[in-house]
């Protein structure tokens, strides 16, 4: 089943929506499901076009699409925990905060904190990803635990913090401080970094760019080549400002 | 007449041994104040009445149809914002926040420019702390990072560190130990022991750097670390390990500088180190006389100190999400209501610009930047002069504030009470 959502022109276009309720799951149920719009409580059909192609019996045959301006629209995909969402444009804050399981493809930007808290499930974003990519909530001990985030642009500051499991994927440039707080999982930046891994406990980090203003807690071990990447690297271990015992590498 | 034992409104730091002298209900003579309480205190740049943008210019109205119509403003907003409380008392901050909870707005306060990078690293790994008069009669190190008390807290030396003569540490100016970390050489340097100058940005790499030092990993630390030798480093690391008691106070230079929270958070955790060794605390040195006090009244009503959000009933906080200055830099807000404060002036340009395109309402005693891009104006007593009310020091220690004069101005929170009876059909909060 295919569920189409296309944004209204909206009086007040700047006014965020929070719409956690478009996941796949509850669209079979149909769509009669409440956003909000600001502090005002509004139904799915008062700010979408919507088009329902086909039926499904069950949460993972069930896609959707959301077009037009949607870059405003905050948790998009919260909890989702299967099936898939397509955005084709730009995407506002939280998609995919706590996701478990399925697929979201963002076509254009996604705006900070894409899957906060995620578990599961995969979220691909094709353009760029705006601040705290794949992060964790104010003051929370763990971002990311599972899953997979790939960004085919770049990234603003702090991606990846508090990092402690699944895989986060940069295929541009990382801003100031990606893997800040790191504490597991997998962290791979093909372009330039500032300060990575600041404060990192656990889990590993591959920079294939120029690293800016490294750290100077960070114990350079080794070199290692990285046959996956076809690139020679140094190893760091740290940070050595707490017990760290992440590991850090870039190209030599 | 002569007024005892006055607080200063105007810093952090809530001096409680003003003197005041008063003639025909006007303050003539501040003493023991600092020049900023005695302008504070002698300085006073009310209107006479609430004003209301016309086409043609300002036109005076009544305080009801001022207060009618904020209240319409706010009742028809899809998204209002409530900014600024750090320069009045508690009680109206109260009244803030039942409102911001009955019309589903945002309310902040000017942490969002000044200290709520100290409160996000406060929640990611606590604060030792402790209250001004330990610092006083205890510390023998005192190290003031990225902030400058003689101009912005100028008694903050005299009543606490350098110059206060405390219980154990009875010769101050030669016990006591000062050290500055700075981007530039500023005032306060000029009477440090020590004076670290750091290369712009590069706090955070420093705090690591001397965390690992005082773990015993020196030798991973390079030779200069952002313009700071090694040497140096490790002096003042074994100054702070061989402290009895050391304090840390840091300012704006360490909040707003590159990194923000993570500088804070990472100054934290080297107190934390220290504190293995000796006995070491860390305090922000807080700006306006009540700012502490917006944090401690939202933190109780709300469960958040700033930035809280309460589009949908209940109360979100996501500081970058719902901190004022994202709000107006994104254009969401349709309406705001600005308190005891001047964002006009501090805000980023594009956030104040947005301020003009939307109606925004000035409650404050004083005409300010705000003023100019405001549709209305309330003036209204200023607290700890013609008002008394509830203000939170520096430190967290809550001191009333005294009405010393009456100007015939109704005070902040009473205004705010009549707004928040017609948002709710007459029923007080
Ligand atoms: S230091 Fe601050 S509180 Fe004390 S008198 Fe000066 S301005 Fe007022």
């Amino acid at each position: 089943m295919r569920v189409i959502l296309e944004s209204k022109v909206r009086a007040k276009p700047n006014l965020p929506i929070e719409a956690e309720a478009i996941i796949p799951r509850n669209f079979l149920k149909g769509t009669d499901l409440l956003v909000y719009e600001g502090n005002k409580e509004r139904t799915l059909s008062e700010l979408f076009w919507i088009f329902v192609e086909g039926t499904a019996v069950s949460p993972e045959n069930i896609e959707v699409i959301l077009k037009g301006d949607t870059s405003r629209i905050k948790r998009v995909g919260e909890y989702m925990d299967t099936g898939s969402i397509v955005i084709e444009g730009d995407i506002g804050m939280h998609c995919g905060n706590f996701m478990s399981g399925g697929t979201i493809e963002i076509r254009g930007n996604a705006d900070s904190w894409l899957g906060r808290e995620m578990r599961g499930g995969t979220i691909l974003c094709r353009g760029n990803a705006s601040h705290y990519c794949a992060t964790g909530y104010r003051g929370e001990k763990k971002g990311m635990q599972g899953g997979k985030v790939e960004v085919f642009g770049s990234t603003g500051d702090f991606c990846a913090e508090y990092l402690a499991g699944g895989t986060v994927h940069i295929h541009g440039s990382a801003g100031d401080f990606p893997g800040v707080e790191m504490r597991g999982g997998e962290l791979i930046i093909e372009g330039d970094a500032t300060r990575p891994c600041g404060n990192m406990k656990s889990g590993s980090c591959v920079i294939l760019g120029t690293v800016h203003d490294m750290l100077p807690t960070f114990e350079k071990t080794r070199q290692r080549v990285l046959p996956e990447w076809k690139i020679t690297a140094d190893v760091y271990k740290g940070d050595v400002a707490n017990r760290g015992k992440g590991t850090l590498c870039v190209r030599s | 007449m002569i007024i005892h034992d006055v607080i200063c409104p105007f810093c952090g730091c809530l001096c409680d041994d003003l003197e005041l002298e008063c003639e025909g209900g006007k303050i003539i003579k501040v003493q023991n104040g600092c020049a900023l309480a005695e302008s504070t205190f002698m300085t006073d740049t009310r209107l006479p009445a609430p004003i209301r943008r016309t086409e043609s210019g300002w036109e005076e109205i009544s305080y009801n149809e001022a207060i009618k119509e904020t209240a319409e403003i706010l009742q028809g907003a899809d998204r209002p914002l409530l900014y600024g409380w750090s320069s009045t008392h508690g009680e109206a901050q109260s009244v803030g926040v039942h409102i911001a909870e009955l019309i589903g707005a945002v309310i902040d306060n000017t942490s969002t420019v000044c200290h709520g990078p100290s409160i996000l690293a406060i929640q990611e790994v606590g604060h030792p702390g402790c209250t001004l008069g330990q610092v006083k009669n205890r510390a023998d190190v005192i190290i003031y990072w990225g902030c400058n008390p003689i101009e912005a807290h100028p008694r903050h030396m005299s009543r606490y560190t350098t110059y206060a003569t405390g219980f154990f540490v009875p010769d101050a100016q030669r016990e006591r130990t000062v050290i500055v970390v700075d981007t530039r050489r500023t005032d306060t340097a000029g009477i440090a022991d020590e004076f670290v100058q750091i290369e712009h940005g590069g706090d955070y790499a420093v705090l690591s750097a001397l965390r690992a030092i005082v773990r015993g990993k020196a030798s991973v630390i390079p030779a200069k670390v952002a313009g700071v030798s090694k040497e140096q480093l490790i002096r003042i690391a074994e100054i702070c390990k061989t402290a009895k008691f050391g304090a840390i106070f840091f300012g704006l230079g360490l909040t707003m500088s590159r990194g923000k929270y993570k500088n804070i958070r990472n100054a934290i955790e080297l107190t934390d180190e220290l504190n293995r060794h000796t006995k070491f605390v860390i305090s922000p040195l807080r700006g306006h006389g009540n700012v502490y006090g917006s944090n401690e009244v939202f933190t109780w009503m709300t469960g958040y100190p700033f930035a809280v959000d309460f589009a949908r009933g209940i109360a979100f906080y996501n500081p970058g999400e719902t901190t004022a200055v994202d709000i107006l830099r994104r254009g969401e807000c349709d309406a705001a209501l600005i308190v005891a404060s001047d964002p006009g002036a501090n805000f980023p340009r594009a956030a104040a610009a947005h301020l003009a395109k939307i109606p925004t309402v000035v409650i404050d005693p004083h005409v300010n930047a705000t003023t100019a891009l405001a549709r209305i104006h309330i003036p209204c007593t200023a607290a700890g002069i013609d008002a008394a009310g509830t203000a939170y020091r520096m430190d967290g220690v809550p001191i009333r504030l005294k009405k010393v004069i009456d100007r015939g101005y109704p005070d902040d929170a009473e205004i705010l009470k009549k707004i928040y009876d017609r948002l709710n059909g007459g029923k007080g909060p």
